[in-house]
């Protein structure tokens, strides 16, 4: 999944550069990238979402 | 007007882009891949956020410093620095030198990544204060030179990591490992997980989520005819006592001293109370005030060290208090909320455990032949096990742990453990500790040199009890209304216990402990 997601920004990346009329489009993938690297921290942290230190 | 125009700010941006470009997300794909450095799961999520953080500039060197572009850099910085100090957590409070993974400039990579994070929220936030409003334009921007650099390096550092991430990770729906191994261009050595970790339930707190025991009540059945040790003899009450002062809350031990006869009592209410030999006099009162220092929970355990008065918590903590006669008033009003006067506070301070680590505590002894302080761990629904531990009373610091075994004579019940036991009372003499389990009211006999349950007597009658003490040749265990049952200190000598030893025995302390978080 860091692959597909480093494929998004790349992406991104190249719309930025080449096609920055698609500033919508591109502003919404770098929103569903954020979300991807969030959830795959959350999937890798589910069983103790915060930190195991006394809070 | 001072500050900056938008156009430096672009300037300024395009090299920032530049630096956690080339800093931190370049030289971790440089090691990845020439030196076969491998993030782990939590470590490719904040190099994304690194990743994205930069992505953000790239926005606002196209389209200007539109709030959303500024606020995702914000949303970004705060969300990688919970993230940094989440993996942190895992690592930070082990001991010296026992990090994880690769280092750099004696800092591991997730702590970097914290102070990345950080950085990169200070920059942006030294930018808007410095940005000049008036010089905000409108529409598409041309790159410019530095923009256009900026924007390269992007895009070939983002290649070479979606390469890395490939070899490393796999395509969807693989995805990081927790505990990575080193990048290698032989597809033969590639290794694709879909995580496991995917099952289990979603919890906040994981293996912290340990519920707090009430040291004055055990939700438990007191019948010891259901407890996991199958026929055991008992032990009759010989005579009931009380403590006839009133007491501040709920008794929740009692301590007696054998050089003067004078006991200790606590309370969940923080009462500490010095009794006279007939428990109907209060010869010193305190409360402590548990707030502004180490966290001091319900008192769970008294213990006399000589003249000085130990007071043990549930969350392991301790207080060391004397009577003084000497006692400055003036000086201890930051120590108790109450005192009838001539009592100092000496120190309070934590008991640091290994095996008892995430496990409250019900009881205190002192054991005065080994000069060493014991306690016996609670068992919980995510720590299923007794652990008996032991600290030197000179300074504290643990000396032992064990999980005690069960000695010849002793069985337990099909798929039972001595965990199922809940120990809230504890006095130690000629080497045996007695404890006091208010789970299916029994008293275990523990040889602490053979480490083992050498005998366990039923004790009916008794509601609630959360200490005991001895007094000659009894046991005296009282309950949390005050009541004490006084009891026939069963006389096991430690040589028969020695023979337990050698016997077969059995690790019956633990049970399988519910999943872990991860």
């Amino acid at each position: 999944m860091e692959f597909l997601n480093f494929l998004i920004i790349l992406f991104v990346a190249w719309l930025i550069w080449r096609r920055p009329e698609k500033e919508r489009l591109a502003f919404r993938l770098m929103v569903a990238s954020c979300v991807l690297m969030a959830l795959m921290f959350l999937i890798a942290t589910h069983g103790s979402l915060l930190p195991g230190l006394n809070l | 007007m001072t500050g900056i125009s938008e156009a430096r700010l672009r300037t300024v941006l395009a090299w920032a882009v530049v630096l956690l470009t080339a800093g931190p997300v370049g030289v971790a794909v440089v090691l990845g891949i020439a030196f076969g450095e491998s993030p782990c799961i939590l470590c490719w999520a904040q190099r994304v956020s690194m990743v994205l953080m930069a992505l953000a500039g790239l926005f606002v060197l196209r389209y200007g410093p539109r709030p959303r572009y500024l606020g995702t850099v914000v949303l970004l910085g705060a969300w990688g620095s919970f993230m940094a100090i989440r993996h942190s957590a895992l690592h930070l409070a082990r001991d010296v030198g026992q990090g994880f993974a690769a280092s750099f400039f004696g800092a591991h990579t997730y702590v970097w990544s914290w102070v990345i994070h950080f950085v990169v929220l200070v920059t942006l936030a030294v930018l808007l204060i410095l940005l000049r409003e008036d010089s905000v334009e409108r529409g598409t921007r041309e790159l410019g030179r530095t923009g256009r650099f900026a924007l390269g390096l992007f895009m070939v550092v983002v290649g070479a990591n979606a390469v890395q991430a490939f070899v490393s990770t796999g395509p969807p729906p693989f995805m990081g490992q927790g505990d990575p191994i080193r990048f290698s261009w032989n597809p033969r050595n590639w290794v694709w997980m879909f995580r496991g970790e995917l099952r289990g339930a979603v919890t906040l707190r994981g293996a912290w989520d340990i519920p707090k025991p009430d040291p004055a009540h055990v939700e438990a059945d007191a019948d010891p005819a259901n407890g996991p040790l199958a026929d055991l003899s008992s032990l009759a009450v010989q005579a009931w006592e009380r403590v006839s002062v009133p007491l501040d809350g709920r008794l929740t031990d009692l301590a007696r001293d054998p050089a003067t006869g004078r006991f200790l009592a606590v309370t969940d209410r923080h009462g500490v109370y010095v009794l006279d030999a007939s428990l109907s006099k209060v010869e010193h009162r305190v409360r402590l005030d548990p707030m502004f220092s180490v966290d001091i929970q319900a008192p769970s355990g008294a213990a006399f060290l000589g003249d000085t008065l130990v007071v043990g918590t549930i969350n392991k903590s301790y207080l060391l208090i004397r009577p003084d006669p000497a006692a400055d008033e003036g000086f201890e009003w930051r120590h108790f909320l109450e005192t009838s006067g001539g009592m100092s506070e000496l120190r309070r301070s934590r008991f640091a455990t290994v095996r008892a680590r995430l496990m409250y505590v019900s009881s205190l002894a002192h054991d005065r032949a080994a000069h060493e302080m014991v306690t016996v761990s609670v068992p919980s629904p995510r720590q299923r096990r007794m652990v008996v531990s032991t600290f030197d009373a000179g300074d504290f610091v643990l000396a032992s742990e064990f999980l005690p075994r069960l000695g010849p004579g002793l069985a337990l019940g099909e798929k039972r453990t001595l965990a199922e036991y809940v120990v809230t009372g504890a006095v130690v003499e000629d080497g045996l500790l007695y404890a006091m389990s208010a789970a299916y009211s029994t008293l275990l006999v523990l040889d602490l040199a053979a480490k083992t349950v050498v005998e366990a007597y039923a004790v009916p009658s008794l509601d609630q009890p959360v200490g005991i003490a001895s007094r000659d040749g009894e046991l005296l265990i009282a309950q949390a209304d005050g009541r004490i049952a006084v009891v026939t200190r069963p006389g096991t000598a430690p040589a028969a216990a020695g023979e337990a030893e050698g016997a077969a025995v059995a690790d019956t302390a633990s049970a399988p402990a519910a999943s872990p978080g991860a």
